[in-house]
């Protein structure tokens, strides 16, 4: 029988061809999300079909390395040695004896190995037969650090033969060899996090106190991958999932954007064409394109019941032509999936898009889109494709759909720009005539009086209360402090008025944000808003600042009446209420380019309100700058405890609800 | 020497068989010089095809009937022996003298077996028993203390099995029928003498047809999905058994639908139909579980997993045990269920020889059994266009500032003009979201419409018009599903409860459901349905009730699974209008009018070698099946091949208004749907799809064929040969050219 086995298997993989040209079909273990709206996954057709799993013959093995003519290297970890495939078929095995547990895998174009060997600890080169040519261990170059260990895992090649290697634990990056062995440096260190209460420790600890916590250290990268133009890319297992894939400069800056990721990535692959994998733990594998967009995320962990496409311990990601392979430590095989017609659609979208073939990509992405209309990148890629075409208009709507804020403000700003250059002359030659209008009309006023008339009925107006009112409001313009003054004596303003206003900053704030252009609003869809909690939000605000502010007024001799403090905020407030619309209008012919001015008018505006609210506590109060300084402090602060009580009651409450419930449940149950 | 080298090569070619190939290029040449380029071969084989199949008659099973067999019955066809002392019996089929052993006779040097596997492997009745822990222990026959009467009944016999130590009986009674052999266990004969011991699983002669590795060439059907096929081999991938509750879990067992919005749950068995090919073309047997099939189990065992047998059973489940939580932290005991499931046992081995022995034979002799039986009736016409489904989303809801107003997405007028663009005059078309207030409320219990969408008499007139043009049209219902957080139904008296108590929880559509009682769901499809159909003109298309079985711990509701079976079939049987069901499970197959979302594939279980039409071919000629949706096809042009091969009728989902507008909605699951993207699409597809489909409307599949890998030739009963070619080659052979990925239909080949 033994004699057999051999020929089986030799029998086994030639068997294992498939018809050539068919694209498989399956039912899928794991359903497909992309990237949608509002920074959100949506499902979609699947990206990639589980194909087969390929039993081999290894043993734990924990790196693969598919190399461009479809040969797969496996380093077999459990048996100390590398294995290379041809056709599912093992034709070649290297460094039996050599190697302990290799655990990092490289080959380049000349079928060269380089293995990180985590059972010795060193790096080993094989020549394409196998041969041992050079090896090394820990590095004796000082620039290495004093109390480093050398625990290479994982290890990564680049055209210029400069080796990366993932040392285990290592804070300070990936560590950069030349063939030699000689340490050159280390590149791309992941940044330590740093929380509130560890600042806090810094800042009141001594160093022997210090000392007792476990270090705060950057994470160690957990693989590398490297392109074809030579980026570095690096996946971190155990940092924040946004971050975890990094890709670097030459100068070792990070240029991944912060993105949908995982915290458990195992792996990374980058393909020629620009096409991103990595692998989690969870056997959830991730495709980006090369510039950090997430195009689809799907995979499914194998909870016993060994559906193909399942994975349960993947190491090793790898592509060759349709093919995605993920080798799996448990399993002893590689799980392939096949691109699907859909995801082959994206692809070739996605690879012209990136080289800034956005005309030619265009028509793929609408292809994508009338299959998914979700599909958010493919709005961005016809966006770009509408803006370098000139048709801005089309540029603008579909820039809006992919919530490109940057793209928006740029196809604006030619439309803006279109727009100025027509009507300017025209807009500016009728100021012009206004002004001469007006000029001569004020000359004609002066000698005829004619506008009388009408200015007496205007000023009898004020004999109404609530015009009186609004008149007032105007005065705080230029006499604030007086103004307050008047209020205190009960001279001038009203409760009613007072209210009005406060409903008039409601409707303002909400008004506001409805209208504030798409560009400038933290929102991406109206839908976004929630109209209850913005009223809630500013009533509250509002109310808690004339509560606290009164009662702390209270004690602390404030002349002032509830009466006082109500109208006197309201007073406070018109700023607000009266420029917050105008400046979420005005945003509506601004670009990014003049961001500034819309900063600025805003802050403004606060600042405005905020000297008011202090010249109002000052003034209806009767206090010195330095009472009402501090007047001004402790209310902020006792709305701070407002705050805090209200949680806690209603922490207490809903568990006093959740309690009787369960009684009610309980007794339903059981009674 | 020389026979070492015959036995290679016998090896060989089974092998080669068991895995499926173009073995005959590969034989003879020397492997080690004929690897396959990248560019000949892209890359492994899946198994989501069906491989070649060759007769090959050099093989041998032994054949012999002990002494200790008596003869009992004998019919025109068959013989049956049984061994009075053990129960085990044997079948001869007359027709081609083929033996079929119900257990094992002599255990070989590398059969794997233990003496617990001995023993189940020898024993005809086996059973798990629990203890009052919960803790389960498996006996057989033939290695534990036990009492057999056995008493001749007519054309068999009865035996009373008393497992002494544990104090549980049996009564098994073995009939020789027309088609094969039945074997019965009425609940009545099954006893729980001491209070100690529960009896868990049922066994019934596991190792029936049981063969080993490699030494028969033939496969096992389980009939997951459209249909798997296990073909015999040495070795296996599977590291487990394959356990798969026939109908699905019971929701009421397991409380909640487990949720995972990154898996696709594996298909659930919808019939209760395994069966085992000993020899393609040769010898076959089939067996279906006619009662008891909500509580069965079916068991399968690919050589290699534990023993070297390929096995199939279906085992009965008695009592289970289950966790019941104490507190709300999830705290809780394992304990027993407190009443033994209730129900009859009959298993039916069918045996078919000679050129139905295959999966096609199979579900031939199924479809014949289901027919017999009144259990599936012809609903189709013999000629005319094909069908295609076309399922609209009628409106959604939304939330502004605090209360709900819907999102009309397709009215009725919409509809309308839609269908009349189309033009398809055989369409099925289905109404969901039609409700006020659309596709996530409770629909009324009388005929409403959401205000936005149109009138009821409109509705009417729309469907008398898709009517009278030859089509039918449906509104989607699910009696079962009780919305979350909806009117509609009283929460405390409308809803199933789990064993533990707690209200069964699952979800569908992208809403979260709870389970209404027998009372509810009565109550609300009689509602709806007297109705709806009042003026015969729509139907409704029921989703969940086809499939969902689920048994009801309520106090004063109790209901069981084999009950809820027949009260379902019993409310449906009340309703005298058109029904179309959502991949329905067997019993609901003599009601319906059409099947929706006929799974193309299966789980994809590694060990499986083959996916085949099973299901296709057992509806073939009786009642229309429809794919799944093909908006959300990745490969549409895989799958639109897969549906010819299969004689599967399209279907699309559609809205008048782009997907974008319910994009905050519990329907953004539909993410591609708006007719001004699909239309142009559908009718290109019909055009295609029916010049191939038409002419074989009606009619019964009456064989299917793998001429090469990825060539698939399927026959009609009128003669008419459909070829389709999955590979990216064009396929000549005998004056047939079939393009590269495409389709082509022929007059059989005599």
């Amino acid at each position: 029988m033994k004699k057999i086995l051999p020929l089986l298997a030799v029998f086994l993989a030639l068997l294992l061809l498939a018809f050539p040209g068919g694209r498989a079909r399956a039912d899928s273990p794991y359903t497909t999300w992309a990237y949608g709206p509002r920074g959100g996954l949506v499902i979609t057709q699947d990206a990639y079909s589980p194909y087969t799993e390929v039993d081999l013959p290894i043993n734990g093995a924990e790196d693969m390395f598919v190399s461009p003519d479809g040969s797969v290297y496996i380093a077999d970890t459990g048996n100390g040695q590398i294995l290379k495939l041809k056709d599912w078929q093992v034709i070649a095995t290297y460094g039996k004896g050599t190697l302990q547990s290799p655990t990092g895998l490289y080959v380049d174009d000349q079928g060269t190995m380089y293995v990180a060997d985590a059972g010795k600890n060193s790096v080993f080169i094989l020549d394409k037969n196998g041969n041992v040519m050079k090896e090394f261990g820990r590095p004796t170059e000082p620039l290495f650090g004093k109390n480093r260990q050398f625990l290479p895992r994982k290890i990564a090649v680049d055209a210029r033969q400069n080796l990366y290697v993932i040392s285990e634990g290592s804070v300070d990056g990936v560590a950069q060899f030349n063939t030699q062995g000689n340490f050159i440096g280390y590149f791309g260190a992941n940044a330590s996090q740093m929380s509130l209460v560890m600042i806090l420790q810094r800042t009141f600890l001594t160093k022997e106190q210090l000392s007792q916590f476990v270090k705060n250290e950057a994470p160690s990268p957990s693989n590398i991958a490297i392109d074809d133009q030579g980026m570095v890319y690096t996946v971190t297992a155990g940092t924040s999932s946004h971050q975890a894939i990094r890709k670097f400069t030459i100068a070792g800056k990070n240029i991944f954007p912060d993105t949908i990721g995982s915290r458990t990535f195992r792996d990374i692959d980058v393909s020629g064409d620009g096409l991103v994998l990595a692998v989690d733990a969870d056997g959830q594998i991730y495709e980006y394109d090369v510039n950090g967009g997430l195009l689809f995320i799907f995979g499914a962990k194998d909870k016993g019941e060994q559906r193909t496409g399942t994975l349960l311990n993947p190491m090793a990601i790898g592509r060759y032509k349709d093919f995605i392979y993920v080798l799996d430590k448990d399993k002893n095989a590689v799980v392939v999936y096949q691109t699907t017609a859909f995801a082959q659609t994206v692809h070739n979208g996605v690879r012209l898009y990136i080289n800034g073939f956005y005309d030619e990509a265009k028509p793929y992405f609408e292809q994508v889109l009338n299959h998914n209309g979700s599909f958010i990148l493919s709005y961005q890629a016809i966006a770009d494709a509408y803006f370098k075409e000139q048709n801005y208009p089309a540029a603008l709507s579909a820039y809006r759909l992919a919530e490109d804020r940057n793209g928006y403000s740029q196809a604006f700003w030619e439309l803006r720009n279109i727009d100025l250059q027509k009507y300017l002359s025209p807009a500016l030659l009728g100021i012009l005539g206004l002004v001469v209008v007006q000029a001569g009309a004020r000359r004609l006023n002066q000698r005829t009086k004619w506008t009388e008339p009408a200015g007496h009925w205007l000023r009898g107006l004020t004999r109404f209360k609530w015009v009186d009112d609004l008149v007032f409001m105007f005065r705080f313009i230029k006499q604030p402090a007086d103004s307050f003054y008047y209020i205190k004596k009960d001279e001038r303003g009203s409760l009613g008025f007072a209210f009005l206003i406060y409903a008039w900053v409601v409707v303002a704030r909400v008004l506001s944000l409805y209208s504030t252009a798409f560009i400038f609003s933290p929102y991406s869809s109206p839908s976004q808003i929630h109209v209850e909690n913005e009223v809630l939000t500013v009533l509250g605000l509002m109310v808690l600042w004339v509560a606290a502010n009164y009662l702390v007024s209270t004690i602390t001799d404030g002349e002032g009446r509830v009466r006082d403090v109500v109208i006197g905020t309201a007073y406070s407030l018109f700023p607000y209420a009266l420029f917050a619309l105008p400046i979420a209008l005005l945003t509506n012919v601004l670009t990014f380019n003049e961001v500034f001015l819309y900063t600025f008018t805003q802050d403004l505006m606060y600042v405005w309100v905020a000297m008011m609210l202090f010249i109002m506590v000052q003034e209806v109060h009767n206090y010195s700058f330095g009472e009402t300084l501090r007047n001004v402090v402790v209310t902020l602060f006792t709305m701070g405890l407002f705050l805090l009580t209200g949680y806690v009651l209603y922490v207490l409450f809903s568990q006093l609800v959740d309690f009787v419930s369960t009684l009610i449940q309980e007794i339903g149950l059981r009674g | 020497m020389n026979r070492i080298i015959s036995c290679l090569a016998v090896v060989c070619l089974v092998l080669g068989l068991a895995v499926g190939s173009q073995s005959a290029a590969a034989q003879g040449s020397a492997p080690a010089n004929n690897q396959v380029t990248p560019a000949q071969g892209t890359g492994p084989t899946n198994n989501q095809f069906t491989q070649v199949d060759h007769v090959d008659t050099n093989w041998h099973i032994d054949q012999t009937i002990p002494d200790n067999y008596s003869l009992v019955a004998e019919n025109a066809t068959f013989k049956l022996y049984v061994d009075l002392n053990t129960l085990a019996f044997k079948v001869v089929d007359k027709r081609s003298g083929y033996v079929w052993h119900s257990t094992l006779d002599q255990k070989a040097a590398d059969d794997r077996l233990n003496k617990s596997w001995e023993a189940f492997a020898k024993s005809g009745v086996s059973i798990n028993y629990l203890d009052q822990q919960a803790v389960s222990r498996r006996v057989s026959l033939t290695d534990s203390k036990h009492t057999l009467e056995v008493k001749p009944v007519d054309q068999g016999v009865q035996g009373l099995v008393t497992f002494s130590d544990v104090g549980i009986t049996v009564g098994v009674t073995l009939q020789l029928e027309a088609s094969g052999v039945s074997i019965e266990v009425p609940f009545d004969s099954v006893k729980e003498s001491d209070p100690e011991f529960k009896l868990g699983l049922l066994y019934l002669y596991p190792f029936f047809g049981a063969t080993r590795g490699d030494s028969v060439p033939g496969y096992m059907f389980i009939p997951d999905g459209s249909g798997a096929l296990i073909r015999f081999s040495s070795t296996t991938k599977a590291k487990n058994m394959l356990y798969d509750r026939i109908y699905g879990q019971d929701l009421g067992m397991i409380g909640s639908v487990p949720w995972d919005p990154f898996v696709v749950p594996p298909y659930q068995a919808s019939i209760p139909v395994t069966g085992m090919v000993h020899g393609y073309k040769q010898n076959a047997f089939l067996s279906v579980v006619e009662k008891g099939a909500a509580y069965g189990e079916i068991q399968v065992h690919p050589a290699g997993v534990i023993t070297n047998f390929n096995f199939l059973t279906t085992a009965f489940v008695y009592n289970e045990s289950y966790f019941q939580p104490t507190n709300r932290a999830g705290d809780g005991v394992t304990t027993l269920q407190h009443e033994t499931n209730h129900f009859d046992v009959k298993v039916h081995y069918r045996f078919l020889t000679k050129d139905d022995s295959d999966y096609v034979g199979m579900a031939r002799s199924y479809q014949q059994y289901l027919v017999e039986k009144g259990m599936l009736k012809k609903t189709t016409d013999a000629s005319g266009d094909i069908g295609i489904r076309l399922e609209f989303l009628g409106a959604e809801k939304q939330k502004i500032l605090l209360w709900y107003s819907s999102i009309p997405v397709t009215t009725v007028n919409q509809m309308s003009t839609i269908l009349s663009d189309l033009g398809l005059p055989k369409a099925d078309v289905v109404y969901y979201g039609w409700q006020p207030l659309g596709a996530s409320s409770m629909p009324p219990q009388s005929l409403k419409l959401d205000g936005s969408l149109g009138s009821v008499d409109q509705l009417r007139s729309l469907a008398d018009k898709v009517r009278t043009s030859g089509g039918n049209f449906y509104l989607y219902f699910d009696p079962q599903a009780a919305l979350q957080g909806q009117g509609g139904y009283s929460a405390r008296n409308d809803l199933a409860m789990a064993i533990t108590g707690k209200n069964l929880a699952g979800y569908s559509r992208g809403n979260n459901d709870y389970y209404l009682n027998l009372d509810a769901l009565q109550s609300h499809t009689l509602g709806l349905s007297k109705v709806v159909f009042s003026s015969g003109q729509i139907g409704l298309a029921l989703d969940g009730i086809g499939w969902n079985l689920y048994s009801d711990f309520k106090s004063g509701h109790f209901l069981n699974r084999v009950d809820a079976m027949q009260k379902y079939q019993e409310l449906l049987s009340q309703n005298l209008g058109p029904m179309a069901f959502y991949a329905p499970n067997d019993y609901m197959f003599a009601l319906m009018k059409a099947y929706y979302d006929m799974p193309l594939g299966n789980s994809g279980y590694i060990y499986t070698s083959d996916v085949v039409p099973f299901l296709q071919i057992v509806l073939a000629g009786y009642v229309p099946y429809y794919g799944k949706a093909l908006n959300f096809s990745s490969n549409l042009r895989q799958d639109l091949l897969r549906q010819i091969d299969y004689g599967v009728y399209p279907s699309y989902f559609l809205t008048h208004e782009p997907t974008g507008t319910f994009l905050n909605t519990p329907s953004k699951w539909i993410y591609s749907s708006s007719y001004g993207q699909w239309g142009q699409e559908i009718k290109n597809t019909y055009q295609w799809m029916n010049s191939l489909l038409a002419p074989v409307k009606g009619q019964a599949i009456v064989a299917r064929e793998v001429l090469q890998q990825g060539v698939v030739a399927t026959t009609y009963a009128n003669g008419k040969r459909i070829v389709v070619n999955y590979t990216g080659q064009p396929y000549s052979a005998g004056g047939l050219t079939v393009n590269a990925q495409d389709a082509v239909i022929t007059e059989a080949v005599p």
